[in-house]
């Protein structure tokens, strides 16, 4: 008797969930707020990266609030965890643009993941800003069309990986690279790709290329063959957690090499692991976190979270700053046209000035700013483009 | 030469990683032939155990060491009672043990993922420097030799026990019939007992070896596919069979990603796995049991 | 609810159904547990997307068929990949089976990871959606699907399955094939997995190898078992139930996999036969339910 109970109990829970979900999503009064949705890592590996982003849209939206909103409306955060995941992002997307209606989506920060949810922007119509999603096919299809629902706010790969070719070659005059990437994730094959073009063409070699998969521990064959090739430096271009691995391990093997690599790379946590392995390295990154103009907003972060800022907030920044610029030139709360005025507005962001293109929604004339880690902290060298 | 050689202390010390881990799952194998897929949770939390101890609590590296021995022990006890002792009394298939087993892998994953401690991966604090020792042009991480090392004493230790005590009798005895040596006077309840003990006290001893060499986060679980593989290679239910296993699956491994290419590294491990059961399923030293009609 | 997004959750529950069917009948009726169906759904997921992506042969205007052909070509790759492996380990004993179906799985999706002719780790993108799985589609698929299935399962071969799930030895002794049976069943299972692999591949628009980790064949077998081995219907509410209450509870993701694993342990422990134990719906069940409740009531 019991167990019938218990099923019609189950039931009936099931059934007020049900009714609860549905409520929730239809309850709150529709004109009243803008909604913004934002898409990221709140979990997994990237987790440090998304939870910095959503607190810092957090934060900026409190504070627009508190100064009259946008378009005298209140703004309110909808944020979804894509676990890292680019069928996570799918669906967290199909949810904020037609269940939530939210008016725009910032982030996520990872490129497969933004490539992953173009379809459903398209379908909806609504405008996503991709914070460091930094793979071209982001914004750009294969056939060079531009995709009309997907920006972003941060330089991309062909250029970061040209950018570190040019450094390494020319300002660090290093001739022979060795590669190591992961061969299961957009950014890092895209930014292997642009390096090694723009290396060769400089007339450098390319002694060594091995590849890994994202959930790698253990880099130690790759690695003893990348040593015997003898190179003077090795590109990493992935995620900082499998940086302090490979860093660590490259020079438990001896291998004294100097490390190169990109925008995967600050994190407090790689130099908590791996401060000592990385001493020399080169980043190819966003901006100068010393720079004095970037201190108030991470002296808030800190002040609001007691966590130390990372590059994703500032870039969550930036497109939040550029969002709202968008809105109040549209003068309405409408996804197609906020998508229209995001390449008409201009905005001074912490990572620069940003102005997106029309023709590939980059933001133009955007400088990467190379930085060399010294005793665990990141030593601006120089503004760094394209030559 | 000397990169076969650097290849070669690679894999060893890989496969001494897969060699701890791969044990408690053939001591379970021997007695209760079933694989216990919740093995993986068990490292997985000595790793944290460990993690904890060193940081929150900031006891030395040794103590931190058999304190997550114990805790993970302990856990694996109270699994084998909560999750497979009922199924146990009652005589459940054998099947059925291997989806709570599988639940159990899952439940523990995720807890620690929902919990405050959450799904960010943790590093060691470096109790040893990452400069390796060089041997000719041959480097060994200090890490590598003393997970070596400890490997080697635990599984001696547990060989002794096994081959040389008379808990070690019974639990011989265990294994070959749980009904036999219970007409023997046994007491099964304790022999399964110990054998989870000493199972989860090496898994915790491999899951802080493998934090310390690794990173610490909740899906270390998957890892330990591998070492089941490599105790499957060696023979399910064989102690030294699953050593052999391991360490072999270490070298091939290594070398396939040395002298081929690292993308094959996983598949050549299921190729294996596969080959195996295909062709030799009890292994290289495992024992073959025949139902009777 | 919008209706978009329902919609939405509806096609991933008529997907995960197939698969669910078809382990249903592989583990629920003949007994065989099997951890790597999501290698059957990647092969068909990867079939199917090539010959929609690549092998256009047919003009513009028969696209629909064209997604259909592709679906069941799907299907056929991923049976006759079964066939295969069937040969191989049916033999095994019942433990062993369930490890080389966790290798088969696992080598699948590896394999997939180093071939860049299906798009390597990245997985193949631009997969067309538009007008290939919608909600309809699925629907009736899957009602074709669960009408096949009871009509085996009612049938002679269908009982020879329970026989052998039931007690092996004794179904060989009266003389049932049992290797030919587990190859059907298995093949059959396979067959389902590779047409919701097709569905999902044009659902989503891309397909990567990661999306078919042994967590997902985990996890579809805890779906029979939560639905109860043995019943077509447990299996199709439980795939309802276990599809929409990740969705509904999203703010509690984190401990959906905590409950799955939970409940699968108690499950296995408390009440093995699942939810529905073994038994279908019927109108006259039904019926037998609410007059127990009363009764309960006016006793109580």
């Amino acid at each position: 008797m019991s167990k019938r109970f218990l099923t019609l109990i189950s039931v009936v829970l099931i059934f007020t969930m049900i009714v609860t979900a549905c409520s929730n999503g239809t309850g709150a009064p529709e004109e009243e707020t803008i909604k913004i949705g934002w898409i990221g890592s709140l979990t997994g590996d990237q987790a440090v990266w998304g939870t910095c982003e959503s607190n810092t849209v957090k934060m900026l939206i409190e504070e627009v609030n508190a100064s009259g909103g946008i378009l005298g409306k209140k703004v309110e955060g909808i944020y979804y965890d894509t676990k890292g995941d680019a069928a996570e992002a799918v669906n967290a997307t199909k949810r904020l643009a037609s269940q939530d209606k939210v008016v725009a989506i910032i982030g996520p920060n990872a490129s497969g993941q933004a490539i992953a949810i173009s379809s459903v922007l398209e379908e909806y119509k609504v405008p996503d800003i991709s914070t460091v999603g930094t793979n071209p096919k982001v914004t750009v299809n294969d056939d060079g069309s531009v995709k009309e629902f997907n920006f972003r706010v941060c330089f991309i790969d062909p250029y970061q990986g040209a950018v570190a070719a040019g450094y390494a070659y020319d300002r660090l005059g290093l001739r022979n690279a060795a590669v190591l990437y992961d061969v299961a994730s957009d950014y890092s094959q895209g930014f292997t790709e642009f390096f090694e073009k723009t290396f060769i063409e400089k007339g450098g070699k390319i002694v060594a290329k091995e590849g890994f998969k994202e959930g790698d521990v253990e880099f130690k064959p790759q690695l003893s063959k990348i040593k015997d090739a003898n190179p003077d430096m090795i590109l990493m271009p992935y995620y900082y957690k499998e940086v302090a691995l490979s860093a660590n391990q490259a020079r438990e093997l001896g291998i004294d090499a100097v490390l190169i690599g990109g925008d995967g790379w600050p994190s407090e946590q790689l130099m908590t692991m791996a401060a000592d392995a990385i001493e020399g390295s080169y980043i190819v990154n966003h901006l100068d976190f010393n720079d004095p103009e970037v201190k108030p907003l991470q002296d808030k972060y800190n002040a609001k979270y007691n966590l130390p800022m990372e590059l994703n907030g500032y870039m969550a920044h930036d497109a939040f700053l550029l969002l709202k610029a968008a809105i109040e030139d549209a003068g309405v709360a409408d996804p197609v046209k906020i998508a229209e005025s995001l390449t008409k507005v201009t905005v001074q962001g912490v990572t620069g000035t940003i102005k997106l293109s029309p023709e590939d929604h980059n933001p133009i004339g955007k400088e990467a700013a190379i930085v060399r880690v010294e005793s665990a902290d990141y030593i601006f060298q120089e503004k760094y483009g394209l030559q | 030469m000397s990169y076969f050689l650097q290849q070669l202390i690679n894999g060893l010390s890989l496969g001494s990683v897969y060699a701890l881990m791969s044990v408690g799952y053939s001591l379970v194998y021997s007695i209760m032939n079933f694989s216990n897929f919740a093995h993986g949770g068990v490292i997985m939390i000595g790793a944290y155990i460990g993690y904890f101890c060193l940081t929150l609590l900031g006891v030395p590296f040794f103590t931190a060491f058999i304190l997550s021995g114990i805790g993970s022990g302990i856990l694996a006890v109270s699994m084998e009672r909560i999750v497979y002792r009922p199924l146990r009394k009652r005589n459940a298939p054998f099947l059925y043990f291997i989806i709570s087993a599988m639940g159990a892998s899952i439940f523990l994953e995720n807890i620690v993922i929902a919990s405050p401690i959450g799904p960010t991966f943790r590093s060691y604090p470096a109790v040893f420097s990452t400069s390796p020792i060089m041997i000719g042009g041959i480097a060994l991480g200090r890490i590598d030799l003393l997970m070596f090392i400890i490997s080697t004493l635990s599984l001696i230790g547990l060989m002794y026990i096994i081959e040389k005590t008379k808990i070690g009798l019974s639990i011989r005895a265990t294994s070959y019939s749980i009904k036999a040596s219970t007409l023997m006077g046994v007491n099964v309840d304790k022999v399964i007992f110990i054998i989870f003990l000493l199972g989860g006290l090496l898994a915790g001893l491999a899951g802080m070896l493998f934090g310390m060499k690794y990173i610490v986060y909740p899906q270390i679980g998957n890892i330990t596919t591998k070492s089941f593989i490599a105790a499957v290679f060696g023979g399910l239910g064989s102690l030294p069979g699953a050593i052999i296993g391991s360490i072999l699956l270490g070298l091939i491994e290594t070398m396939t990603s040395g002298y081929l290419s690292s993308e094959y590294r996983d598949l050549i491990a299921f190729v294996l796995l596969i080959g195996v059961l295909i062709f030799k399923p009890t292994g290289l030293m495992g024992k073959t049991t025949e139902d009777k009609a | 609810m919008s209706w978009g997004y329902l919609s939405g959750i509806l096609i991933l529950t008529g997907i995960n159904l197939m698969t669910v069917l078809g382990l249903s009948l592989l583990t629920g009726f003949t007994g065989l547990f099997s951890f790597g169906h999501a290698g059957f759904m990647a092969i068909g997921a990867y079939t199917a997307a090539m010959i929609t992506l690549k092998f256009n042969i047919l003009p513009e205007s028969m696209f629909q068929l064209q997604f259909y052909l592709a679906l069941i070509a799907g299907g056929l790759v991923a049976m006759m990949f079964s066939l295969i492996i069937g040969k191989l380990t049916l033999n095994l004993k019942g433990d062993y089976f369930c490890i080389a179906t966790l290798g088969f799985g696992e080598a699948i999706r590896l394999i997939l990871d180093n071939v860049d002719y299906f798009g390597g780790a990245r997985g193949l993108s631009s997969i067309t959606t538009q007008g290939t799985t919608t909600l309809t589609n699925v629907v009736i698929i899957n009602i074709i699907a669960v009408t096949v299935l009871v009509f085996i399962i009612k049938s002679r071969h269908g009982r020879n399955m329970v026989a052998i799930r039931e007690e092996e030895l004794a179904a060989q002794t009266i003389g049932i094939d049992v290797f030919k049976y587990k190859m059907i069943s298995f093949a059959i299972s396979a067959f389902y997995a590779g047409i919701a692999g097709g569905l999902m591949a044009h659902y989503f628009g891309y397909i990567q190898p990661i999306m078919f980790k042994l967590v997902k064949s985990t996890e579809l077998t805890i779906i029979v078992i939560f639905g109860g081995l043995g019943s077509v219907s447990g299996s199709v509410v439980g795939t309802i139930l276990l599809t929409f209450l990740p969705e509904l509870l999203r703010s509690f993701a984190n401990w959906r996999l905590v409950l799955y694993g939970a409940a699968v342990i108690i499950i296995m422990i408390s009440r093995p036969q699942g939810l529905m134990g073994g038994k279908e719906f019927s109108i006259k069940g039904i019926v037998r339910f609410f007059a127990k409740r009363r009764k309960e009531e006016v006793k109580s």
